[in-house]
């Protein structure tokens, strides 16, 4: 179960990270001219404007969004890495700073029957009538793509592919689509701007077109109040259960480590966890994932306090070679007298994770 | 200018100064919604869309240049945190590590965000804002780097300063709001000054700040310092606060001398816990210090760094052009650069004496005092050869620190030395013999040439046991009696006859008739009985042999050999005959008696 929902997260933001892709590399175009853009977009974003595009897109946005929500939920504790934080903040304010973007350009069709939503409409809109619409995509932009940047990297870093796709390349890639995609979009900007000051015709198109959404914009934003608000109370109840679940448990416990370390915490939390709130130095490339297998321990007596194995960690620890092990981020503590070594030092690297059998500490 | 005129001035200055702070406090919050107003209504057109957009553009080169920098720097910025620490001062090479890798990676940050800015035709202003702004986010994250390397808030083991885990996160947290408000105060009121014109309000905004942040460090001062168990000291928290305030006031009343005050202020609030600071590098496991001296060194060098960093600080806030500060003319400077200067050397002789004095303490302590029943042992050359040089490094260095003193305080000191060289060739002539005697028995003494309880010879027919080594004689008691003190410069050839082995031979006068190679055997024997004899064994090096040497009239001379360590010859030797002269009345033969036999023929 607990497989499945990895599974689709991940599937579900790859989809969301192909959709933004193609978003930018249509926007990157505007570097070549505001003509490009329109012409390829039939091609890049056609498909998403498709009805099974479109549904597949709304469906996996919902479902990451609900997962992401899940996964606070499912939280033990505040220990986590910077990653983690990051990604979790930046997922947090997407949706409320990206709900504006999408609602006008998905529901402004439907409500208003003749409106254009084109890049020279858009941009006209964004460069000269409310610029702080461009503002708040221009953050929307950097939200999105650094959290979908941490995802990829850290779950593409950890596969045996990394090293044939040119590890080493993927960050540069990574971080040139937005530059170019923000460049295209300047670029474009200006050439809209100096349209609207030559080109009176288009103009009027233009204010013609953007009046037909102002009639709509008070149902709209009634909307977008709306989906606020649940998204806000659904944060909250994320929150609320995290707090709960952290406050419920109260009797401590305590585990001894190789090198005399010893570490007490709330009972249930991981082994891992124990690890991170004690200063305890223990390698976690994929930050509690169980994907990565660097956290794996050797438990040397209390095995019967700890939670059980689940089939994703078998398949971790089997695929690391170490099946009679434990994933310290899996294993939770349910009781006293848990002893345990811990088997790769603190400093491995995802290069731990993609070839174990190769990897011995330099 | 008399000491009221001056007064007077200065009473007008502050009064000017307050006047002008009270209208930035009147005219500041309107002018500051002025300017907030206005860059909101800059950023609501085009070239603020543009702008926003080249941000961007720079945060995300910035970000993924560092970025890339970890995804390679990572695992050893991991080693470096999950290194073994058992002492705070195993904690600082790991420590500096971490601090390298970060300051790199903001380094890297910096440089990619505000080389990419040149790259973009920024609106008017707009380039100085951003690289203001990339500034202010640099300090605050090197803040954040230097505060998290010594305080290393959740991290207890990696901490550089002795403080408990839940002040390390508060404590943290204030200086980091306390740099923020120096830095706004800083970055954003000069940006308002040369981009709006808004001098009042950047007065106000500069006030507010340097207020907030005193504020809180008077209030840190008693939360971190004020519970001081050790009753009879003057409580730290008060002096801290002290200093606050007194930086504050003067900053009231000129904003160039209140920053030298809080520069000030800082020295000596390090100075004040930089005894507690260093010696907790040199904490033992039962939370006291045992060895003193290293951390005393480190202790008198931190103090004077400090001073001179707080100076260097002093003169670039001052904007004193330090290049022709040395060719001042001012008596006054030209005199503090010199002290400076004495002070450095004063310094440096301090770190060079200490290190010397514990290398030989240290090398001293580990001599074992002589004793009488070990036999010669080798540690008293030491003892005799370690204070010297400790005496002559001392002296040494004093007076190459008097005269460098003197020579870096302008003093002419060529004279000096000439005199000095004068009366030390006329000391040399007369105490020519005093320091042949003294520099020989350095060379005895570096040579190993004896060692107390030795028996050697001299050269001058002396002989006898070195009861004692001096600097300039050597003691050798005559085994009758007489105590010799002989002069090393008149010791000359020395033989020692207590060195590794001796060699120990005698005559065996036998009748004529006996069996020779009985002899031999028997000789043999005893000298194999010998080497097993719990006795005198353990002394005997080569066993007891002997043979025919001679053959007199009426008399066979055997000559015996064995070899001993030094100094058993003797006792070895008297049980030899002991036992030879047992075994021969067994075998029924006597020593020669020299009896002569004389055949007397009857007269014919």
């Amino acid at each position: 179960m607990t497989l499945d929902l990895r599974g689709l997260r991940l599937a579900t933001g790859l989809v969301l990270t192909l959709f933004v892709t193609g978003h930018m590399a249509n926007l990157m175009l505007g570097m070549h001219s505001l003509a490009a853009m329109e012409h390829w977009r039939p091609w890049l974003m056609g498909p998403w404007r498709s009805a099974p595009g479109q549904a597949l897109l709304v469906c996996s946005a919902l479902v990451h969004i609900a997962l992401g929500l899940y996964s606070i939920t499912q939280r033990r504790s505040l220990t986590m890495s910077k990653t983690d934080v990051v990604q979790l903040c930046l997922g947090l304010v997407t949706p409320p700073l990206l709900l504006n973007h999408a609602i006008v350009m998905h529901m402004a069709g439907e409500v208003t029957p003749k409106f254009d939503a084109t890049y020279g409409q858009m941009l006209a809109v964004y460069w000269s009538f409310s610029p702080g619409y461009a503002l708040q995509q221009l953050c929307v932009v950097m939200a999105v793509w650094i959290h979908a940047a941490v995802g990829l990297y850290s779950w593409l870093v950890l596969k045996p592919v990394w090293k044939r796709i040119g590890g080493g390349l993927i960050l540069p890639v990574l971080f040139a689509i937005p530059v170019l995609a923000l460049i295209g979009f300047a670029e474009a900007g200006k050439e809209v701007v100096d349209k609207l000051a030559s080109d009176p015709a288009w103009r009027g198109h233009i204010t013609d077109n953007l009046r037909k959404i102002v009639q709509v914009t008070d149902p709209l934003n009634a909307l977008q109040a709306r989906i606020l608000l649940v998204y806000g109370l659904l944060v909250l109840a994320a929150a609320a259960v995290f707090g709960w679940r952290m406050l419920r448990e109260r009797t401590t416990v305590q585990v001894a480590y190789d090198e005399g370390f010893s570490a007490r915490g709330r009972r249930g939390l991981s082994l891992l966890e124990m690890s991170l709130a004690n200063d305890i130095p223990h390698a976690h490339v994929c930050s509690a994932r169980g994907r990565c297998g660097t956290c794996r321990v050797r438990v040397e007596t209390g095995a019967e306090s700890l939670s059980p194995k689940k089939d994703s960690e078998i398949q971790t620890l089997a695929r690391v070679g170490a099946p009679e092990a434990r994933l310290a981020c899996q294993a939770r503590v349910l009781g006293q007298g848990v002893s345990v070594t811990r088997l790769l030092p603190a400093y491995a690297d995802a290069s731990a994770a993609r070839a174990p059998e190769e990897w011995v500490a330099p | 200018m008399n000491l009221a005129e001056w007064s007077v001035e200065a009473l007008a200055a502050s009064r000017a100064r307050f006047e002008m702070l009270g209208r930035d406090l009147v005219q500041g919050p309107s002018e500051l919604a002025n300017v907030i107003g206005g860059t909101h209504a800059a950023l609501m057109t085009g070239m603020g869309v543009r702008a926003f957009t080249y941000v961007v553009i720079l945060l995300l080169v910035g970000i993924g240049v560092e970025w890339l920098f970890w995804s390679y720097a990572y695992a050893s910025m991991r080693a470096a945190q999950a290194a073994p620490i058992a002492s705070p001062r195993e904690a600082l090479r790991p420590g500096l590590r971490r601090f390298f890798l970060r300051l790199v990676g903001l380094l890297l940050f910096a440089a990619a965000a505000i080389g990419t800015s040149a790259a973009f035709s920024w609106p008017r202003g707009v380039q100085e804002l951003v690289i203001a702004a990339t500034l202010f986010v640099v300090v605050l994250r090197f803040a954040w780097i230097v505060i998290a390397l010594v305080l290393a808030p959740g991290q207890p083991r990696l901490r550089l300063v002795p403080l408990a885990e839940g002040r390390a996160g508060w404590l943290a947290a204030l200086a980091m709001t306390v740099v923020f408000l120096f830095a706004f105060g800083r970055f954003a009121p000069d940006l308002m000054t040369r981009l709006a014109g808004a001098g009042h309000a950047a007065g106000a905004v500069r006030f507010a700040a340097v207020t907030l942040s005193c504020l809180l460090l008077a209030v840190a001062a008693f939360a971190f310092f004020g519970r001081r168990s050790r009753a009879p000291r003057f409580p730290r928290s008060f002096v801290l606060a002290l200093l606050v305030g007194a930086a504050y006031l003067t900053w009231l009343l000129s904003p160039m001398w209140g920053t030298i005050a809080a520069i000030g202020a800082a020295v000596i609030a390090l100075q004040i816990g930089l005894r507690e600071l260093v010696f907790f590098f040199w904490r033992e496991q039962d939370g006291e210090v045992h060895d003193h001296v290293l951390p005393s060194i480190v202790l008198s060098a931190a103090r004077f760094s400090v001073v001179l960093v707080g100076l260097g600080i002093a003169a670039i806030v001052l904007e004193a052009p330090l290049e022709s500060l040395a060719a001042a003319e001012s008596p006054l400077v030209r005199f503090s650069l010199r002290l400076v200067g004495v002070a450095t050397l004063w310094l440096l002789t301090h770190v060079i004496w200490i290190t010397i004095r514990t290398a030989i303490d240290q090398r001293l302590a580990r001599v074992p005092a002589p004793g009488k029943h070990h036999g010669p042992d080798p540690s008293s050359r030491l003892l005799t050869l370690l204070p010297l040089l400790r005496v002559t490094s001392a002296v040494l260095l004093l007076v190459m620190l008097v005269l460098s003193s003197l020579w870096a305080l302008g003093l002419e000191i060529t004279p000096v030395l000439a005199g000095a060289g004068v009366v030390g060739l006329a000391l040399g002539f007369g105490a020519q013999a005093l320091v042949r005697d003294v520099i020989a028995g350095i060379f005895y003494l570096a040579e190993d040439a004896f060692r107390i309880g030795e028996y050697i010879e001299s050269g001058q027919n002396t002989k006898g046991m070195v009861e004692r080594i001096t600097l300039r004689t050597v003691a050798l008691r005559h085994h009758n009696g007489p105590l010799h003190f002989v002069p090393y410069g008149s010791l000359g050839t020395v033989r020692n006859t207590s060195r590794d082995w001796v060699v120990e031979k005698f005559n065996l006068p036998l009748p004529v008739d006996v069996d020779s190679e009985k002899i031999r055997k028997l000789i043999k024997k005893v000298g194999e009985e010998m080497a097993a004899d719990p006795e005198v064994g353990p002394a005997m090096i080569e066993p007891l042999k002997g043979k025919l040497y001679r053959i007199d009239p009426g008399v066979k001379i055997f000559r015996c050999k064995f070899r001993t360590a030094p100094g058993n010859q003797f006792d070895v030797r008297a049980q030899a005959f002991r036992r030879i002269e047992a075994a021969l009345t067994a075998m029924g033969v006597g020593f020669a008696d020299g009896k002569q036999t004389v055949l007397l023929s009857a007269p014919a």
